[in-house]
């Protein structure tokens, strides 16, 4: 009953590189999301009534399946089967971690949006704004820097669901740690590398978003919402 | 149509299983946020410590993470536990942590003056936290708490990675012999909505049966 | 007034790094009397009545409740503060619990007292403070700021203290609510609850109270009773403070 053999080191950097996948999978996921939540978040907080429950729906579904089923929808169902394209693993699960987050981003956007007071857009109209003006020029450079700590926990999450992936055979971290305790025939200390490094992606990222909110900060905006 | 005779049958079983893993995990986390939650605020130097090292770990591990440890590496240790339990220790100890943050939140957000008036009609430090400060404090996490156990019901689907046959090892099972995705995956999908959307309504009845004007839930 | 020595404080010293907030207090307390510190806002007084029931340890001096010197190593603190009552400027009512649990909670979990007789000592004190049936099951937030500060005497009254520390119990009022609860205040020292308040409610003072403590620059600076202390007093420091007082009160008897 080995805990841990030499052998080990070995295999350390083989894991190590699959941070490139981890990290492919985790920002493919956090940009795509970006570009389908934010317009989520602003079609439900200014759109008419068919806009907006259009878009419960969607993020109704996104955010109540769980990712591992959605994962196996798409690239076994609905990309081959309905839009007949055979796409790799990797791009689908990007995809499909986009989709997901997108629902996820758009409710802390909308949050953010939301907790703007209504003087904000009403000085921008009055000096002759219209409204898409205002939202671009007054409410969003205010509500992406209100969402910032939301969108770091977002990023946390993303990457954890990363590992998930490997059940379509994307090459991350976690899949690359199974084929060597399968090869080793080792379990325990594996795992725990895997773990620790999982934190230690976690924990570099946060803190770089942590610098870039610093960075943004605008004194007298309330950094949790406004007044 | 013999697919749906031998999917439905299955997948019930499936069904079953998930649930009865809830059933367990749910209630256990909870108990286990507010242990590790009090523990951090209020724990001596030995106990604190522990509790925050549980939650650095079983926060910072990924789920898939935890339940491979829990079933193949304690296993290097000669521990052997079930598909089963290790799945429920592990959603346990990762909701748990998760959880925990919310409770510790919650404490810490109560103004000093309930514990200066507790300790002014001579209640001890023990009965301080068990009837003022933790009745006020679970109120205020209860939106977190219940976000984190609909959590998991969606990640009780990476079960079946330590061969728990669950709801979705039993699609994935059927899908491998049959080769029908959208159907079994659909499928899938709208039980899994209807049981989150279920867990949502239900937390929210729970917040209201809890309400008590004065003190506001999340924190 | 003037029985036996319900409290004794002996040069109580307390700093907050550098800033000195006590330097020396020592006075005492009979049965049955109300006394009264007053002086210019600051840190000092609050400080002085949290020492009492050891919610701030001082850093020097002696306090004694009836015959036990609680300031020793090894005392149970809890059991000490059983006895003593404390009024907070904020109420500090326990928001999860309805008006009758709250002066209740203390009786049943503190002092262990079955749950018939705490609810009978309950109902008394809240009737003492004109708390009336239809409050009882309300939450605290459901109460105005009188209200609620007199739920927190009944709370405190509860307990059968042997003396009542009242920590600026009006300031947090608005100035209409403020005569509801001085009223109650007044007919428990009259009724010889002993009380020891700090206020700048002076009318309050110089109706029932037995003594004034003049607290200026962390020290007692002048004592006695209060019509003397307010009206003729000897020291520049007390004469400038209690100058306005003098003219707002000097009509009354």
């Amino acid at each position: 009953m080995p805990i841990v053999s030499p052998e080990f080191i070995n295999y350390m950097p083989y894991i190590l590189e699959g941070a490139l996948w981890t990290f492919s999978l985790t920002f493919g996921g956090l940009g795509l999301g970006f570009l389908i939540g934010l317009p989520i978040a602003i079609g439900q907080a200014y759109g008419g009534r068919i806009v907006k429950t259009l878009l419960d729906i969607y993020v109704w579904f996104f955010r109540g399946v769980p990712l591992i089923v959605q994962l196996f929808l798409f690239y076994w169902g609905v990309f081959p089967l309905i839009f007949g394209v055979k796409l790799s693993a990797l791009l689908t699960s990007i995809i499909v971690l986009g989709l997901r987050s997108g629902a996820y981003q758009s409710q802390i956007f909308r949050g953010a949006i939301e907790s703007i007071e209504e003087g904000q857009m009403l000085a921008a109209r009055a000096i002759g704004m219209t409204r898409a003006q205002a939202i671009m020029h007054i409410i969003l450079p205010q509500a992406l820097r209100i969402a910032i700590p939301g969108w770091t926990n977002e990023y946390a999450i993303l990457l954890k669901d990363s590992a998930i992936c490997f059940t379509l055979g994307v090459l991350e971290t976690l899949n690359r740690t199974r084929y060597v305790v399968i090869a080793t025939g080792e379990a325990l200390i594996p795992y725990i590398f895997a773990g620790i490094m999982f934190i230690i992606y976690t924990y570099g990222g946060t803190k770089l978003f942590n610098i870039i909110y610093e960075k943004v900060q605008i004194p007298g905006l309330i950094k949790s919402g406004g007044m | 149509m013999t697919f749906w005779e031998e999917f439905l049958p299955a997948l019930f079983k499936g069904v079953l299983t998930t649930l009865e893993m809830l059933a367990i995990a749910a209630p256990a986390s909870v108990a286990l946020g507010i242990l590790l939650g009090t523990l951090r605020v209020y724990g001596g130097r030995i106990a604190s410590l522990i509790a925050t090292a549980v939650v650095v770990m079983f926060r910072g591990f990924p789920l898939l993470v935890t339940l491979l440890l829990l079933f193949f590496g304690l296993a290097d240790l000669r521990i052997y536990l079930t598909p089963f339990w290790a799945a429920v220790l592990g959603f346990i100890l990762c909701s748990g942590s998760y959880q925990s943050e919310y409770v510790r939140g919650a404490i810490r957000s109560i103004d000093i003056g309930q514990s200066l008036a507790a300790k002014a009609i001579g209640m001890t430090k023990l009965q301080e936290v068990m009837y003022i400060i933790l009745p006020q404090a679970i109120r205020r996490a209860l939106p977190g708490i219940s976000n984190e156990i609909i959590y998991m019901i969606k990640y009780s689907s990476l079960a079946f990675v330590v061969g728990v046959q669950e709801m979705f090892a039993v699609g994935k099972h059927f899908n491998s012999i049959y080769f029908r995705p959208i159907e079994i995956f659909l499928t899938l999908a709208a039980i899994y909505l209807v049981m989150t959307t279920a867990a949502t309504i239900f937390f929210k009845w729970l917040e209201y049966k809890l309400r008590i004007p004065g003190i506001e839930m999340g924190v | 007034m003037g029985g036996d020595v319900v409290l004794r404080v002996e040069d109580l010293h307390k700093s907050y790094g550098k800033l000195k907030v006590l330097k020396g207090v020592s006075f005492e307390v009979r049965r049955g009397e109300t006394k009264v510190i007053a002086g210019p806002s600051g840190v000092g007084k609050s400080t002085l009545l949290r020492c009492i029931n050891l919610l701030t340890k001082p850093d020097r001096g002696r306090i004694w409740l009836e015959d036990v010197e609680i300031t020793r190593p090894g005392v149970d603190i809890n059991k000490i503060r059983q006895r003593i009552g404390f009024v907070f400027q904020e109420f500090n009512l326990f928001h999860h619990l309805k008006v009758i649990d709250n002066v209740m909670i203390g009786l049943t979990k503190v002092k262990k007292l079955p749950k018939k007789k705490a609810f009978e000592r309950a109902k008394e004190a809240l009737l003492t403070v004109y708390i009336t049936e239809d409050l009882w099951y309300k939450y605290p937030a459901q109460l105005s700021g009188g209200q609620r500060q007199r739920v927190a005497i009944a709370r405190a009254l509860a307990m059968d203290p042997v003396i009542i520390l009242y920590d600026e119990p009006t300031s947090a009022l608005d100035p209409q609510l403020v005569g509801e609860v001085l009223q109650v205040m007044k007919e428990l020292a009259r009724k010889g609850v002993t009380g020891l308040v700090v206020t700048h409610e002076i009318g309050f003072a110089l109706e029932v109270a037995d003594e004034l403590m003049f607290m200026y620059d962390g020290r007692i600076i002048e004592r006695g009773p209060p019509k003397e202390i307010v009206f003729n007093p000897k020291h520049e420091v007390t004469k400038k403070f209690f100058e306005k007082v003098g003219r707002l009160y000097g009509e009354r008897k």
